[in-house]
């Protein structure tokens, strides 16, 4: 048996700041240290944004004019602790289903060497897999990630 | 966030006929002589293809008679994983660098 817990993605880091600079810096500053490289958008990103609230859309601003969502806030305890749904298809798109989309946790705690301790996961993958109970290919062209997602939605179903 | 451009970064994934190769595996496995056939690419080239496709465990080989098969390997789903396992790193670093650098310059302590 494989668990959910399995295939998750855990981190953990100290950030020499206080517990509400460190989400401050997290969230309303979130522009200032997402990967330029890292949006789904077509033209390059411009801004990266998170609307701080639950509900509140994780988007990015682009080059050509356009928003390109690509999550949403799900539960929102600052400066604690916020879940926000990665909202990405089988094919890097953009997933409006929440159920299928996979989530990320991160967590704001007072460190007692001073500072404060960030823990990331980034969970439920398997969501992510196309829709449909057969292992066949028939999504996308060749080569095309869809393929990829094949297989991870194969390992996630045989690991029930 | 995941971009196309980020394709190179799942290394053995990056290159369209290793994913040809995977898309190939889909249906079952299959001896590299039967996946050349499938490919514009030479059995000498699949067979690299092959060994870079199993040094990064997304497939599987098992000796059949005389020839091997090549199986998707179940476990591939570690890929996506480690996938997202170096891009929290690098973008948890950068975080790091702008919380520390933001709080040098304005106090909270």
């Amino acid at each position: 048996m494989t668990s959910v817990a399995d295939t998750s993605v855990k981190k953990s880091i100290i950030v020499n700041a206080t517990v509400e600079h460190a989400f401050d810096v997290f969230t309303a500053g979130f522009d200032s240290w997402w990967p330029r490289s890292h949006h789904i958008g077509k033209s390059p990103m411009e801004k990266a944004i998170i609307e701080m609230r639950v509900g509140g859309r994780c988007y990015t601003t682009q080059a050509d004019g356009t928003d390109c969502d690509w999550g949403q806030i799900l539960e929102w305890d600052p400066p604690h602790r916020f879940v926000l749904a990665w909202q990405i298809t089988h094919e890097w798109g953009y997933q409006p289903d929440l159920s299928k989309s996979s989530e990320v946790e991160i967590r704001f705690t007072a460190d007692p060497g001073g500072g404060t301790r960030v823990d990331l996961e980034h969970r439920h993958f398997e969501r992510m897999g196309p829709e449909g109970d057969t292992m066949r290919v028939g999504v996308g062209g060749p080569g095309g990630w869809s393929s990829l997602m094949e297989l991870f939605k194969a390992r996630a179903e045989q690991a029930k | 966030m995941v971009t196309y451009q980020h394709a190179q970064q799942l290394d053995a994934l990056g290159d369209p006929t290793r994913r040809a190769i995977l898309e190939s595996l889909l249906k079952g496995p299959l001896p590299v002589g039967e996946l050349a056939r499938g490919l514009p690419v030479s059995r000498p080239a699949v067979s690299q293809h092959l060994r870079i496709l199993k040094h990064a465990r997304l497939v599987v080989d098992r000796p059949e008679g005389n020839r091997r098969l090549y199986a998707l390997n179940p476990a591939g789903v570690e890929a996506l994983r480690a996938y997202f396992d170096r891009f929290w790193d690098q973008a948890l670093a950068a975080y790091k660098r702008a919380a520390e650098t933001r709080a040098s310059e304005t106090p909270h302590e």
